[in-house]
């Protein structure tokens, strides 16, 4: 393939990626793997340091929008990466010693199970706001944020624990693999912690582009990071991300929720295909 | 500005990465212009073969060294490289920020997590890749 042709159809890709990404706070690398793998014919491995790159842009390129009109807790977000990163570097330990493929299944079967009670969600608004107590309120983990139309949403998380310990098992598979931990970020704040849904999104956003930092060196030192694959999917993310942030900004809980719902149940029949030995 | 206004944390947090992914794109882009220019018409097979003996595993330059040089030279796959290079240094710039942000809202707890946060980051990126039996 030429390599005009080969960087313009992957630069449409990733503007595509990035628009999702950044609306579902997993950044993009569900649509740019499979597409470098199969339509391109890239390595496996070339697409993993692509996705690396392509999470880091959705993340840092969307969240300069959502920090500023506050619907990304900084707060959840900082206490939060405390298990991703320390998860990171448990999952690179792991690397060695684990069988892959198993962990894949684990995983891809876990995000079946947490589908169904995010699609029993669906048509939630906002939700309950339970009292700040405990752990959160040391912590200091409420916040609230402007809805389209005005009104503004106050709200409380609960069992930081537990999000504590959904976000450590997303560091270890971003550690492990260098995709998939996004999504039990959301599923973290969204069914643990109980925030509304665009806070869980734009906070898993927001803490992702640390995850994937944090497995960064190992694939450039490796040469993974090809210059010729990340050009255009760098520069297609950052205008997909600008682009996803302002449509999440207009958008209702609801809506971003069923978007959620549908890259969800792709990311788990990913995972369990890649563990089966179908890489897409 | 001051410091102590919570919202001063939101706003500054978003320029970092609001420039850091400008910049970042801006080096990128002028990296793949100097690419379109020399070579738009190239085969791609060559430059994505992945060779799992050697590392680094592609043809490219990944070393200090290397990129220096290519950046004297206005080479376009080192510019490419810096851009990266920019790009993920843009999260690590907004957790050491954070840091002192925190510190300017004299939040202790939160310089404390902030502070965890980012040497764990620190050792996973720079560290754990030579240290023996990680990454397999």
């Amino acid at each position: 393939m030429l390599l005009l042709e080969f960087t313009l159809i992957l630069f449409l890709v990733s503007i595509f990626a990035g628009v999702f990404g950044s609306i579902v706070g997993l950044g993009g690398g569900v649509v740019i793997i499979p597409v470098l793998t199969l339509l391109l014919g890239v390595d496996i491995h070339f697409a993993i340091g692509a996705s690396i790159v392509a999470i880091i842009g959705t993340s840092s390129g969307a969240a300069s929008t959502y920090v500023k009109d506050k619907v990304t807790n900084i707060r959840v977000g900082m206490f939060l990466e405390l298990a991703s990163t320390s998860g990171a570097i448990v999952g690179a330990a792991l690397a060695s010693y684990a069988n892959s493929p198993a962990l894949e299944l684990i995983f891809g079967v876990i995000l079946i199970f947490t589908l169904v009670p995010t699609v029993m969600k669906i048509g939630e608004d906002v939700p309950k706001s339970p009292d700040l107590k405990g752990l959160s309120r040391r912590l200091r983990l409420t916040g609230s944020y402007s809805e389209p139309n005005g009104s503004v949403v106050q709200y409380n998380a609960t069992k930081p624990a537990a999000g504590l310990v959904g976000t450590a098992a997303a560091g270890v598979l971003s550690g492990l693999l260098g995709i998939g931990g996004g999504a039990f970020k959301v599923i973290s704040m969204d069914l643990a912690m109980k925030l509304p849904m665009k806070v869980s999104t734009t906070t898993s956003n927001f803490m992702i582009g640390v995850t994937a930092a944090a497995s960064a060196g190992i694939y450039y030192a490796r040469g993974d990071v090809n210059p010729i694959i990340v050009a255009p999917v760098a520069l297609g993310i950052l205008i997909g991300a600008f682009i996803g942030a302002r449509i999440l900004l207009r958008s209702r809980n609801p809506t971003v929720r069923k978007v959620f719902a549908i890259v969800l149940a792709v990311t788990a029949v990913q995972m369990i295909l890649s563990a089966l030995g179908v890489t897409i | 500005m001051n410091l102590k206004d919570p919202d001063s944390m939101n706003l500054i947090i978003g320029n970092v990465l609001r420039y850091g992914v400008l910049i970042s794109g801006i080096v990128i882009l002028t990296g793949v212009l100097r690419l379109a220019a020399s070579s738009s018409y190239s085969d791609t097979s060559s430059f994505l073969t992945y060779n799992p003996n050697t590392i680094p595993h592609s043809i490219f330059d990944y070393s200090l060294n290397g990129l220096l040089r290519g950046l004297a030279a206005f080479n376009p796959y080192s510019l490419i490289e810096l851009g990266v290079i920019l790009l993920i240094a843009t999260p690590v710039s907004r957790v050491s920020i954070s840091v002192f942000l925190f510190a300017a809202e004299r939040d202790r707890l939160y310089i404390v997590i902030t502070a965890v946060v980012l040497c764990l980051l620190l050792f996973s990126m720079l560290v754990t890749p030579f240290i023996p039996g990680f990454h397999a």
